[in-house]
């Protein structure tokens, strides 16, 4: 009798969080249009950094140790576009100035050797 | 469309992506941790849904203001 009724708590128990999390997921319409995912990202971003800020805050006062200055947050939102270009352009210049830099490289290199046999 | 909107959409996209794959994930470890006795594919199986999900998203964006939508009229009867 006591098996079985433990059994069955632990299935409602797995349940009921398996439930929120579909629910939260729905709440959030975290699965929805992509404009609605996007205003989900903006407000984590506003939302996160403060809270965990907060809550350190919080853990410090309590237990009295001082928590080094973290450093800012990474940015969630970031601009692909932006990125991508200026990923470009420094590939594209690093191509630009590939054979001079290798000529340049090598030679130095020479001269290491030379002066190292002399 | 104009380069502006096009990135736009891309930055749309991506966060959309990132997302839809993250909750897939979220909900898969969930799932696998309380029903499926940490097996690997539930993660793989939400995983993969919200890369789905989002690569429909985005095809619909993209497409968006090329598809034409029409409508039936009824003609009245004389």
């Amino acid at each position: 009798m006591v098996p079985r009724v433990w059994s069955l708590m632990r299935f409602l128990l797995k349940g009921s969080v398996a439930g929120v999390a579909v629910y939260l997921v729905y709440d959030q319409e975290l699965l929805g249009p992509s404009e609605k995912t996007q205003a989900v990202l903006q407000k984590a971003e506003e939302v996160v950094p403060p809270a965990v800020y907060g809550f350190s805050q919080y853990v410090c006062d309590q237990t009295g140790l001082k928590v080094p200055q973290l450093p800012a947050p990474p940015k969630f939102n970031f601009h692909l576009r932006d990125s991508w270009n200026s990923g470009i352009m420094t590939v594209m210049s690093a191509l630009s100035v590939a054979p001079s830099k290798a000529c340049e490289y090598s030679k130095e290199g020479w001269q290491y050797l030379k002066e190292r046999i002399k | 469309m104009s380069d502006s909107e096009l990135g736009r959409k891309w930055d749309r996209c991506l966060a959309d992506a990132v997302v839809k794959i993250g909750t897939g994930f979220g909900l898969g470890l969930v799932f696998s941790l309380t029903f499926f006795k940490r097996r690997m594919w539930p993660l793989a199986f939400g995983s993969g849904m919200g890369l789905g999900m989002a690569y429909s998203n985005c095809q619909h964006d993209f497409q968006a203001p090329y598809l034409l939508h029409g409508k039936y009229v009824k003609e009245p009867e004389q």
